[in-house]
């Protein structure tokens, strides 16, 4: 059994052996490394050391530690907490050994680090080797020599020195191999330099033998290489543009030697003709002076210069030598051949231009025949640039700065031997972005009703910043906004299906493949009335009114009569009345009664008066208005039986018909004479078959005592006949001044004449001779005022 | 077996030899170097001595100047005028071991001199004088030396004793005026130039037997 003490103890003795530590004896200090600088003239006898500490460190133990340095001459040391020191040891024991280690202790205990037993030197760094100067030598163009002062004297510190150089402008150092430095040198002499070339210098040093701080590099010295001739061949290339002659314009343009070594003066240029070269004539030899600066130009901003232009007939070739000359003197000769332009070398096939990682990348495949060299050229606007490929080569990159946003024309040129060939080219962007401006829209001609034609240019080159993949065209009325998409090479469109009268706004769009710009808004507004509408409808109101003018003035003229009566009705005029005579055994003469005769005889018209007439003696007189008759059957109107002989026509003639009766329906009928089978009766028996001459007036007046007698009628009446006949009037009074024309007095007369020699039949079978009826109607007015109707009358 | 194959052994074993013999040689030629400073620690005491010998000689030379700027006109003359008591500069023994030994005695011998220059100048110059500062370092300088010379002479000759250092007070002259001070001064640090040239030259002579000597043992053992 364990007793409960046990267990304490127990529990106690774990607990104290799980609880962390609360120290722990020092960590060995690892990774000592001093260092001892320069100051002045001397090796800084202040010799700094640091190291890492190993183990954990508590607050509870701290740990010192202490830097212990021994020389020949006598130990120092000092003690910290950190973990980095500095000791002086009074004079830096130069080319003696040293002794350094540290010692890390606490109270749990004491650890020594590593010793650092090394010569003194092997902790020194110096400072950078002083004075350093670069020599240009004009006899050697591509050497330059360096020349630098120590440091420190060597009897301190023997040293090794490191060069390094550079191009002005470059970051890439090359590094002169230490074995090729020996030690103590203060001076050295770089090669294989680039001429006319501005270097840059730098030196460092540290202790001569194995181990030691590398010194900080000197700072810049910089000197330029001297001039050399020119080594290598100036690139010689052209621009060729064809106008409307036969002829070529042919600049020639080069760049300088890449191995300019120098700044060229001049080129010397000789064009030859084909043929003459041939000949073995050569032509003259041209300079042609450049200016350039003293400034080292990048490759990729090499200056271009032209040389000279030509004019070149198509049916003729040229070859051009070429040379760079600088100061000290000429470049190899350059050539380039422009053949006929019929004869034009074969170009290369399937070219391609990409972008590629910020760059453009090119693709062709090379022609049947063997090429000597490509050149690529990249053309935007005026500027031009080209590089040369080898005769091998498919695929390439531009390596000239190449603009964003910029149109270039991409050629691949084949050469053969010097001899050019077709070119191959394709439009490309280094980068596409969206157009500056948009396209200016406007109207072309001016709008119709329904439709209009917007037309717009297309974006300046400079302005595109990409390949146009098409056009957007909106237009809208306020209301609704169309928009129409058409291909990148259309630059007109015809709106359609557009309102009358309306205002329309519209705007176009070009995109590319990066984005859309949109040009200005243009306004117009549809007609209201298309093109001919208006003189058409003019022309056709015209015509319109034309027509119904002349239809006026047709209805005008043939229906006048009728306008005549329902316009101006034929008022009889009573001072123009007059008192017609006609025998009843006069025969009928078939005249038509005119309008205008004297419509002293009156016949009662049954057609007018439809209704109206209900009188039987109306009645009875109609049979005798509708026909013309021969007989003597009358009615007599108003005021006494007045016979009326029928050898005259009825005033209300069937042939007439409505004419007449109308015409007639106007005046007064209010008497028909019906006469007897014996002819008329006239009161006074008259044995001689005389014609009666009956007149009747048409006032609605009682008859006249004169009318009523009729002797004294027959008198009067041929009296007024006669007066008549020679003053021919009318009753009617409006309606028949508009026909008093001669054709019309000569109806009158004759009517007149018709109407003389009628005579009223004196009426026999009245008994009275002062009843019943005179001859002419008027007998019973001769006994009265008024005699019986027979016939009945007419109202009006 | 016949002689063909006996000749094609001899050949076939012909060409890795030579391969190897050549390696060996090379290997010869650049121990010669790290040997003689690696593995030879007289060669490479005596390296140090030398060049400890040079910067001591070297400090002189600029304390000399420094003295004569120090002392004002008439310097150029002081360091011609000959005063007794001072080390000589020469180096006496004709072996090594013996002039080793004289040279670590003549050492010992100028301390006491550069105290007594120190503490005249002391007085003459003013406290922050860089002739103070370079006194002291020649004189500490010259106790490396000393011990350096010491360390040399037992690794080259470790079953001979070691050189004592100098028994007893040197033999100083009495005080002097000041214008005997600064002669006094100027002929001790001339004294001490032209000896230390001296060890120079004497140390340059061990080299080729110091440092060569190992060389030649490496060689022969390689073959």
């Amino acid at each position: 059994m364990v007793s409960a003490k046990e267990v304490q103890l127990l529990v106690l003795s774990c607990l104290i052996f799980a609880l962390p530590s609360t120290g722990d004896r020092p960590g060995k200090p690892e990774n000592l490394s001093c260092i001892a600088v320069q100051e002045e003239r001397y090796i800084s006898p202040n010799i700094t050391c640091v190291w890492e500490a190993a183990g954990r460190q508590t607050g509870f133990v701290p740990t010192t530690y202490t830097l212990n340095v021994r020389s020949n001459i006598g130990m120092y040391n000092v003690s910290t907490r950190e973990k980095s020191a500095t000791v002086s040891v009074g004079l830096f024991p130069n080319h003696e050994t040293l002794d350094i280690w540290v010692e890390a202790h606490n109270t749990l205990g004491k650890v020594e680090s590593e010793h650092l037993k090394e010569e003194a030197n092997w902790f020194v760094k110096t400072n950078p080797p002083s004075d350093v100067r670069v020599i240009s030598e004009r006899t050697f163009p591509t050497s330059l020599l360096i020349n630098w002062a120590h440091p420190i004297d060597e009897v301190y510190v023997k040293l090794t020195y490191e060069i390094r150089f550079c191009p002005s402008g470059s970051q890439n150092w090359t590094y002169v191999p230490l074995v090729d430095t020996a030690k103590g040198i203060q001076s050295f002499r770089l090669q294989n330099l680039q001429p006319d070339t501005v270097y840059v210098t730098q030196v460092r040093c540290k202790n001569a033998i194995e181990r030691g701080y590398w010194s900080n590099w000197s700072t810049n010295a910089t000197e330029r290489t001297p001039e050399d001739r020119p080594r290598s061949k100036p690139d010689l290339w052209k621009i060729i543009t064809e106008d409307e002659s036969t002829a070529r314009q042919v600049w020639f343009i080069c760049k300088d030697p890449v191995l300019s070594n120098g700044r060229i003066i001049r080129f010397d240029i000789k064009i030859q003709d084909h043929k003459d070269r041939v000949k073995n004539r050569s032509g003259e030899l041209e300079s042609i002076p450049v200016n350039r600066s003293k400034a080292d130009p990048s490759p990729s901003q090499q200056k271009i210069t032209i040389l000279k232009q030509i004019s070149l007939d198509d049916k003729k070739s040229v070859e051009v030598y070429v040379t760079a000359v600088n100061s000290v003197g000429k470049s190899p000769e350059a050539s380039l051949v422009i053949t006929e332009k019929v004869n034009e070398l074969p170009t290369v096939k399937d070219l391609k231009v990409q972008r590629n990682g910020g760059q453009l990348c090119l693709e062709w495949k090379p022609p049947a025949r063997p090429v000597s060299e490509y050149v690529v050229e990249w053309v935007s606007g005026s500027r031009i640039d080209w590089q040369r490929e080898k005769g091998s080569t498919k695929n390439t990159v531009i390596k000239g700065s190449l603009e964003k946003f910029v149109s270039y024309t991409v050629s691949v040129y084949p050469l053969y031997s010097g001899v050019t060939g077709k070119p191959a080219s394709k439009e490309a962007f280094l980068e596409e972005g969206v157009p500056l401006i948009g396209p200016a829209v406007k109207l072309k001609g001016k709008p119709g009703c329904n439709e209009a034609e917007l037309v717009w240019n297309e974006i300046p080159q400079h302005s595109r910043r990409g390949f146009i993949t098409n056009y957007t065209i909106f237009y809208t009325s306020g209301t609704k906004t169309h928009n129409i998409t058409v291909p990148a090479n259309t630059t007109s469109y015809t709106l359609k299906s557009l309102s009358r009268s309306t205002k329309y706004d519209t705007w176009v769009i070009a995109s590319t493949i990066r984005g859309s710009k949109r040009g200005f808004n243009h306004s117009f507004t549809t007609l209201k009335y298309g093109t001919g509408e208006i003189e058409g409808i003019v022309v056709g109101v015209c015509l319109s009114f034309l027509f119904v003018v002349l239809l006026t003035m047709l209805l005008c003229i043939y229906k006048k009569d009728v306008i005549k009566d329902n316009f101006w009705p034929r008022i009889p005029n009573p001072g123009e009345s007059t008192i017609g005579n006609w025998s009843p055994d006069y025969p009928l003469k078939t005249e038509t009664p005119k309008e205008n005769c004297l419509s002293g005889i009156s016949v009662l018209d049954v057609d007018v008066c439809d209704g109206k007439c209900g009188s039987e003696d109306d009645k009875a007189s109609l049979p005798l208005k509708k026909d013309k008759y021969l007989s003597e059957e009358h009615s007599s109107g108003i005021g006494g039986s007045s016979c009326m002989s029928s050898p005259r026509q009825s005033v209300s003639d069937s042939d007439e018909g409505g004419d007449m009766a109308d015409t007639t329906a106007s005046t007064v009928q209010y008497s028909s004479v019906v006469a007897s089978s014996n002819g008329y009766k006239g009161q006074t028996p008259n044995f001689q078959p005389q014609q009666a001459i009956f007149s009747r007036s048409e006032s609605t007046q009682p008859l006249l005592d004169s009318e009523e007698n009729p002797d004294m009628l027959l008198q009067e009446g041929s009296r007024q006949s006669q007066h008549f006949s020679r003053q021919p009037s009318f009753t009617h009074t409006a309606g028949n001044e508009d026909s008093a024309d001669p054709a019309d007095f000569n109806q009158l007369e004759m009517e007149q004449q018709v109407l003389e020699p009628l005579d009223f039949c004196p009426l026999e079978e009245e008994t009275t001779p002062t009843d019943g009826q005179s001859a002419d109607g008027l007998p019973a007015a001769l006994v009265s005022s008024y005699m019986p109707q027979l016939g009945g009358y007419r109202p009006q | 077996m016949n002689g063909h194959v006996k000749s094609m052994h001899f050949q076939q074993f012909m060409e890795p030899a030579a391969t190897l013999l050549s390696l060996l040689l090379v290997m010869a030629v650049d121990s010669t170097r790290t040997v003689s400073a690696s593995r030879n620690p007289g060669c490479n005491s005596l390296q140090q001595t030398l060049k400890l010998t040079r910067l001591v000689e070297k400090e002189s030379v600029d304390l000399i100047k420094t003295y004569k700027v120090s002392q004002g006109e008439m310097s150029e003359l002081f360091c011609k005028v000959s005063v007794n008591d001072v080390p000589d500069s020469n180096i006496s023994g004709l072996e090594p071991s013996e002039w080793i030994v004289s040279i670590f005695t003549h050492l010992q011998a100028f301390f006491p001199h550069f105290k007594r220059v120190y503490e005249q100048q002391t007085d003459l110059q003013s406290p922050t004088s860089p002739l103070l500062a370079e006194l002291t370092t020649v004189s500490t300088r010259s106790r490396s030396l000393a011990a350096f010379i010491s360390s040399f002479y037992q690794g080259l000759f470790p079953n001979l004793p070691v050189p004592e250092p100098a028994g007893g007070p040197t033999t100083l002259p009495p005080p002097k005026n000041v214008f005997q001070q600064k002669v006094y001064g100027c002929v001790v640090l001339k004294t001490y130039k032209e000896f230390l040239s001296n060890v120079s030259q004497k140390l340059r002579t061990l080299k080729p037997k110091v440092c060569r000597r190992r060389m030649q043992i490496n060689t022969l053992f390689f073959f």
